[in-house]
């Protein structure tokens, strides 16, 4: 098995597949920063870049443009607040914080480096034990994936912030416009107001774009706070020692997180960067940079972009040993297999041995060259980010509405955007926290669904759900996080 | 400048040709209704049926915003098709679409695939009888896991749980968010069977780590030694099949002419080739047979469903109140504000209203003044709200900013940002 992986990382290692993975990295980057374009579609949309090369060079491609257009996506949220695709909503929090800090080269830089180590690693590890790796995460049913939610909402509680009554509220309205649309699992319609339009319910983008992007921007117009100061625009690329040692434990313990639960289908690449960010922020036992108005905290950037990149190479599990992708990437990610004759199922590492490990291979060298690519590009879009106000707005405003017009094609989404926007200008006025809303619409429904879908498996009976192990483990440990918090809280008022 | 804005100008009358054909896939990029409409958009061009083909995006709700939009907006339009299939039949019926495919011209049916009952090599079920015996006995003990609810899985177990005398209310459909995530509770066993497209189960199947019981189909399937549902007892065949309709109120000289073009193409190797690639069943059927073809399907998926809806099985899931949540969210609000001032010194109301007026105008303008026209107008309100007074710098930079996205994401992507109606309208 390893020799075989040499000889794939070799023949990802000759120069013309090193320029098809620069090249592929380089276009992935490109299209992945521009707004509502996120990998699946970025991937689709230049496949037929890769028909034209031999197997080998298609996949190192391939390979860059996924990592690229995963990279890309990073960039859009730190420096504009304009998240192009759910799992970088996450990166936007602390990131654009620190961009608004003139940080903006120190955030991307960490999210670049934690997405190497985390894709390195990951890709190890499929290389060492995806088959494996691919049977246990089968033990994982919809009880277990219900109380995985559980655990994430539990591990959240941390950003309702220091005044817990408005953090509850911003939950709740998030929970309330997670609501709308089709139920999944009986199919009827809740809150749609007779719209065709909202039966797939609001994308948790338009959310997140409205409450980040489009409500701050009227927010700070309406105040003037953005004329009379000034935009930190010392922008230094380089991380310094102390932004060193923080990223590094956040890289590994983002990579731990979203790895295994790449590998276990259980909503997405959102979910495993939501975690880290929780972990994080409870590790770090609050700190002004973490505040609303904090300036940004590293750790907070560093975890889930190594989350997201890891549970990336996690869904490349189940892809590659069961033939069964479970993100919109990896579907498209599997026709690009398909082309090249390569089928991913059980049988797929030992008849196409060779291919595979060159995909692999390919992996790990379009990750690298993606470091290359962006390390040096890192001072270019920080400077980007500090334009003047008035255009630098007017940019996000404009960013904002083609990302989500982008989403479906449909001035519908225009119309929630706008009138989201204005929700969130009200909620920024009223001081309640915007994150937790964004965290209610991502979570809401993918509680719903998983109890939903275990209660139906299970035919009502919830002792059946409690019952199981993995379960009662996963929700003692949720109750342990949230008393832990409640005691920590009540022994800050005392002393 | 002035000459960048003519050309483009002259690029959105170019784009409203009333030659060329559009097809519309009622859903994302990447799914089967897409991936069918692109093979169409390929193989017409190349086999010269047809010249300049584009595809249209429409996605949402199982391709009833898709088949609303077609009905309203092509009416009468001969260079449009719209990709249909069993889903959209079942999502008309279940989100009580008021426009249904019985308002579009039939063209032709195209491709399906039929469906499998599949169990995880673990099961003690070695047949259908041993599953149906099983149902019968218990309804409740078998969940199914299939794609999302209203889709061609469930409509295969209701029809199954009806063909053997069981209230299909009764069955136990479990809804996951697509066919990989089906599948991944099935080889789990975190479900007792699973029904999809057959091509979905056959790698696994072919490592021994499911079972398929049978297919929906109404003969065997060459290659697999799996009987069909009838062979099993049980009187259905469904297909998960796909086709294209036109939009109403065309001539039949028009009607003939698309009919006619789809069949050159069907008959054209590059489609067969198209379809052997990627692993579709031909299905075909024409004009006038697939009209009355979609009208039973149609009828058979409503008495399903009526039948479902007037049953008195309780419903089993507890499902969050929005009320609830809605009361929640006031009473913790109320408490959380109060006694609280908002501390902002300053406010500036007319940035504020600056920026509205550009969200509106954008939206409002954006569908008969193209892309350009609504991103200028929204760019240009946000710099002049946030204190940019240089109007021509402000008029300068607005246009080239929305041209240069305008071109990156149409010229480079082919991403359709909105042309504008009016041009079209003149144009046309």
């Amino acid at each position: 098995m390893s020799s075989d992986f040499v000889t794939g990382l070799l023949t990802a290692l000759t120069p013309f597949h090193l320029l098809c993975a620069f090249g592929g990295a380089a276009l992935g980057t490109a299209v992945g920063v521009l707004p509502g374009i996120g990998p699946a579609m970025t991937v689709a949309l230049l496949l037929p870049a890769s028909y034209a090369l031999e197997p080998a060079a298609g996949l190192i491609l391939l390979a860059g443009i996924y990592y690229g257009a995963m990279y890309g996506g990073s960039t859009t949220s730190i420096l504009f607040n304009v998240p192009g695709e759910s799992a970088t909503i996450v990166t936007a929090i602390e990131g654009h914080k620190m961009a608004r800090h003139g940080r903006a080269g120190a955030a991307l830089a960490t999210a670049a480096i934690g997405s190497f180590v985390a894709g390195t690693i990951g890709t190890l590890l499929i290389a060492l034990a995806g088959p494996a790796i691919a049977r246990a995460a089968l033990a994982m049913g919809p009880a277990e994936q219900f109380a995985l939610i559980v655990l994430a909402f539990a591990m959240v509680t941390s950003v309702l912030g220091e005044r817990p009554l408005l953090g509850v509220a911003s939950l709740c309205l998030g929970l309330l416009i997670g609501l709308v649309g089709i139920d999944a699992q009986t199919g009827e319609a809740r809150l749609t107001f007779g719209v065709a339009q909202l039966l797939d319910g609001i994308d948790v983008i338009v959310v997140a774009v409205a409450f980040f992007a489009v409500g701050e921007s009227l927010f700070l117009a309406w105040t003037g706070i953005e004329q009379a100061t000034p935009r930190a625009s010392a922008s230094s690329v380089r991380l310094t020692g102390d932004d060193w040692r923080r990223s590094v434990p956040a890289w590994l313990r983002g990579t731990l997180i979203g790895f295994p639960l790449g590998a276990v289908p259980a909503g997405g690449a959102e979910l495993p960067t939501l975690i880290s960010y929780g972990l994080e922020r409870r590790l770090a036992r609050g700190g002004r940079e973490w505040e609303n108005d904090g300036a940004g905290a590293i750790e907070g950037v560093a975890g889930p972009e190594a989350a997201n990149n890891a549970s990336a190479a996690g869904t490349l599990v189940p892809l590659l040993s069961l033939g069964i992708p479970t993100t919109a990437t990896a579907a498209v990610l599997l026709a690009a297999l398909q082309q090249y004759g390569l089928q991913p199922g059980p049988l797929l590492f030992q008849s196409e041995g060779v291919l595979v490990w060159a995909l692999l291979g390919s992996l790990l060298v379009g990750n690298a060259m993606l470091l290359v690519l962006n390390l040096p590009l890192a001072g270019f879009w920080a400077r980007l980010a500090a334009v003047p106000a008035p255009w630098l707005h007017a940019g996000i405003m404009v960013l904002a509405t083609v990302g989500t017009w982008t989403l479906h094609r449909s001035s519908v989404d225009l119309v929630v955007l706008a009138a989201l926007g204005a929700v969130a200008f009200v909620w920024r006025v009223l001081e309640c926290p915007a994150v937790p809303v964004v965290i209610g619409v991502m979570l809401g429904p993918l509680a719903e669904q998983h109890l939903q879908r275990a209660l139906t498996v299970a035919d009502g009976n919830w002792s059946a759900i409690v019952g199981r192990p993995a379960t009662a483990l996963l929700l003692t440990m949720a109750a342990l996080v949230v008393t832990g918090s409640l005691v920590m809280r009540w022994r800050a008022r005392r002393g | 400048m002035r000459t960048l804005f003519l050309s483009l100008l002259l690029a959105h009358t170019l784009d409203a040709q009333p030659q060329g054909l559009t097809i519309v896939a009622p859903a994302a990029p990447g799914g089967g209704w897409d991936q069918l409409a692109r093979t169409m958009a390929r193989v017409l061009e190349g086999e010269r049926i047809a010249s300049a083909v584009q595809v249209e995006n429409i996605p949402g709700a199982a391709g009833t915003v898709g088949l609303a939009r077609f009905v309203s907006g092509r009416r009468g339009d001969p260079g449009a098709l719209l990709v249909t299939g069993l889903v959209m039949v079942g999502g008309v019926v279940q989100n009580k679409s008021p426009v249904t495919l019985r308002e579009t011209t039939p063209i032709a049916r195209l491709v399906g695939e039929y469906e499998a009952i599949a169990v995880p090599a673990s099961s003690p079920f070695r047949s259908l009888s041993d599953l149906i015996a099983e149902l019968r006995r218990s309804p409740g003990s078998i969940a199914w896991g299939g794609g999302s609810a209203g889709g061609t899985d469930q409509i295969l177990v209701d029809l199954l749980a009806q063909a053997s005398g069981i209230d299909p209310a009764r069955t136990n459909y479990v809804a996951f968010a697509g066919g990989g995530e089906a599948r991944t509770a099935l080889l789990g066993a975190q479900v007792q069977a699973g029904v999809s497209g057959l091509g979905e189960f056959a790698e696994l199947a072919r490592a021994g780590s499911v079972r398929i019981l049978a297919v929906s189909s109404a003969a065997r399937i060459s290659g697999w030694d799996v009987p069909t549902l009838r062979e099993s007892g049980i009187d259905v065949v469904l297909a998960n099949w796909r086709g294209v309709v036109a939009p109403p109120g065309l001539t039949a000289v028009q009607r003939d002419r698309l009919e006619s073009a789809v069949r050159t193409m069907q008959a054209s190797p590059a489609w067969r080739a198209e379809l052997e690639r990627r692993g579709w069943d031909p299905l075909p059927l024409g004009g006038e047979a697939f009209g009355r073809f979609a009208e039973s399907e149609m009828r058979r998926v409503q008495q399903l469903v009526a039948r479902k809806q007037g049953g008195t099985t309780p419903v089993r899931t507890t499902r969050p109140s929005p009320l609830l949540i809605a009361g929640v969210l006031a009473v913790t609000l109320l408490l959380g504000l109060r006694g609280r001032t908002t501390r902002v010194a300053r406010v500036r109301p007319a940035a504020l209203a600056w920026i509205a007026t550009g969200i509106g105008l954008n939206i409002l303008l954006s569908e008969w003044l193209g892309f350009v026209a609504g991103a200028a107008l929204l760019f240009g309100c946000t710099a002049f709200a946030f204190g940019e007074r240089r109007r021509l710098r402000v008029l300068a930079v607005s246009l080239v900013f929305s041209v240069v996205v305008f071109v990156v994401f149409r010229g480079a992507l082919s991403v359709a940002l909105p042309t504008g109606r009016l041009w079209q309208v003149r144009a046309g």
